[in-house]
């Protein structure tokens, strides 16, 4: 029960601070770190595509980078080349974000672990060196930038990203769908399959799981969190680059996820937020912080293997188990 | 006579310069209990692989119920109603045990629900609880798969087996590790299966082997040694010879003579 307690404690407590952000934060600090916290939201989606595959598939992705890419310049390409408006612009982002996961897919999914691994770096590498060369469409690592057209439109009101409240509340709306949507297919008959896939794939396919679709099927979905994230980043930036589709973006990813909690659901956001806080804060005095993070994933590789989550659900159980073994005495206690 | 449950036409498969199954040719009638026994590297658990799809054959053809299935994938192979456990007992060790019969029995289906909460589906929770008590699991159904006792996990194969409602049953040493209380339990297990689903049985326990089955193959180097009824097979001079070995003293007089 105790255990019940806490974690709804807890789950309403970040709820509570995430929907306070805009006026908690410019009443403590500097108004600067709501967007930290938006960019947190935002980086936290894409640690979560990683989770999908690594956490609940069992597959190991250093080239989610390569969606996060597709989503950013789905986005800033529509808008600047095509000259959609706001929804378009974002649907056409996780769109091609989804189809470059299917097309790679189709041919990483066959392979496993370190294989997998290398066929998804070397994917989302040729995809890098093409957005460079091809600098009259990208803008290589220079990038291109947009302008916002508006979200909502209702006649005189206009609601638009610029407004660092709305565009904050937008970015939390839509990353807390996205979360509830992981949710509920890792708790579906489907997350069930990937969860088996990830124990045991030969045992999977004899009891008749077709291991490659459900993988494919896994590595799309991946490819949709990173493609929102990476949309939602070029909304959030106006801009989109080609520096992002590098793999030392996707490498942050599995260090994000992996320190936080592989497959745990909020591993990735726990895992996000630290990395990024203690980039924020390091970075200014010292231009080495990348030694922390390297530190700090050692230390959890060697003494949190299920990252910082899996230390809290490991506590939890021990208070579940003390708990059981405490209330048999007490209702004798309570016994005349 | 019925047509054949399981029929193979020269099946052969080669790793490298070893023959594991040699031109293998046979036919297994619906509704008996066979046993395919033979000494270790006989191909007994190759013969299997290639039924399951794990291997694809090098030649020869594999017909289940007339139907040809040389070469199809292994959850083909699986959706067409023939189930099998692995020698090395393999589970899904982080699920529980409740999920691991949950998701075998949710397999039979083409489609997996990717929105509806797994829980909410109380056709399969109403076999899960069943299974879990005909295999003595039900103490153990939340517990993850990898924390249980070897025996446990050799019953909990059994009961993946049977939840998936198959119609061929191919066990590669059900009750290797199991103690003799559990073996037992196992028996009986797969006595009672056999009366609806036809099996074949790799085992080693010679005390299974002839308390379950009716038809017995003997295999040696890939290829048929002898087949027929427990008693023939039991009283077979070359089955003792390749297979249960000449008595020590025998041996023990040759090594004499040639001292």
């Amino acid at each position: 029960m105790t255990r019940r307690y806490i974690e709804i404690g807890v789950a309403m407590g970040v709820a509570a601070f995430l929907i306070a952000v805009p006026w908690l934060i410019p009443a403590l600090t500097d108004n600067f770190w709501v967007s930290v916290i938006t960019e947190i939201l935002i980086w936290s989606l894409f640690a979560a595509s990683v989770n999908l595959l690594f956490g609940y598939v069992g597959l190991l992705s250093f080239g989610q980078a390569l969606y996060f890419g597709f989503g950013m310049y789905g986005v800033a390409l529509g808008i600047d080349h095509l000259g959609l408006s706001f929804w378009p612009a974002f649907g056409f982002g996780i769109a091609s974000a989804m189809a470059m996961a299917l097309v790679s897919g189709v041919f990483a999914v066959r392979l496993s672990w370190h294989y997998f691994a290398i066929i998804t770096v070397v994917f989302s590498l040729i995809f890098y060196f093409l957005a460079v060369s091809m600098k009259p469409l990208t803008g290589g690592d220079d990038g291109i930038n947009f302008s916002l057209p508006p979200v909502f439109r209702f006649g005189r009101m206009v609601w638009s990203l610029t407004d660092p409240t709305f565009q904050y509340f937008f970015v939390l709306a839509v990353v807390s769908l996205c979360f509830f949507l992981m949710y509920r297919v890792i708790n579906s008959p489907l997350g069930k399959g990937f969860l088996a896939i990830r124990d045991n794939d030969l045992r999977a396919s004899l009891i008749g799981l077709n291991v490659y679709v459900l993988r494919l099927i896994a590595f799309v979905m991946a490819g949709f969190l990173a493609g929102v994230s990476g949309a939602l980043f070029a909304f959030f930036g106006r801009y989109a680059s080609a520096s992002y589709m590098f793999y030392q973006v996707s490498g942050e990813g599995v260090v994000w996820t992996i320190v936080g909690g592989a497959g745990t659901m909020f591993g990735p956001l726990v895992g996000t937020t630290l990395f990024i806080v203690i980039r924020e804060i390091v970075s200014s005095h010292w231009e080495h912080h990348s030694l922390i993070v390297g530190l700090l994933a050692i230390l959890a590789v060697i003494f949190a293997p299920k990252g910082i989550v899996g230390l809290w659900n490991g506590w939890m159980m021990r208070l579940d188990e003390r708990d059981a073994a405490v209330s048999p005495a007490m209702t004798l206690q309570a016994d005349p | 006579m019925s047509e054949p449950v399981l029929r193979t036409e020269g099946l052969t498969k080669r790793f490298g310069g070893l023959t594991a199954v040699d031109n293998l040719s046979i036919s297994l009638a619906s509704r008996r209990v066979h046993a395919i026994i033979g000494p270790n590297g006989a191909g007994k658990t190759t013969f299997f692989n290639l039924l399951s799809g794990l291997l694809s054959p090098d030649g020869g053809r594999v017909f289940f119920r007339g139907q040809d299935i040389t070469g199809r994938k292994p959850h083909e192979i699986s959706r067409l109603g023939i189930k099998r456990t692995l020698q090395v007992k393999s589970v899904f060790p982080e699920l529980s045990v409740a999920d691991n019969l949950w998701i075998t029995r949710q397999a039979r289906n083409r489609f997996l629900h990717p929105f509806r909460p797994a829980a909410s589906d109380l056709e399969a929770r109403s076999h899960v609880a069943r299974t879990l008590e005909q295999t003595g699991l039900a103490g153990l159904a939340s517990r993850p798969a990898g924390t249980l006792s070897y025996g446990d996990v050799a019953m909990l194969e059994i009961g993946m087996a049977v939840i998936s409602e198959p119609s061929l049953l191919l066990l590669d040493e059900p009750t290797c590790g199991m103690s003799p209380a559990e073996t037992g339990r196992a028996v009986a297990k797969i006595r009672d299966l056999a009366r609806t689903i036809d099996i074949v049985i790799i085992e080693h326990d010679m005390d299974v082997v002839f308390g379950i089955a009716e038809d017995i193959t003997v295999l040696a180097q890939g290829a048929i040694l002898a087949s027929g009824s427990p008693a023939e097979i039991a009283n077979d001079e070359r089955v003792r010879e390749a297979y249960l070995g000449r008595p020590e003293d025998e041996d023990f007089v040759e090594e004499a003579a040639h001292a």
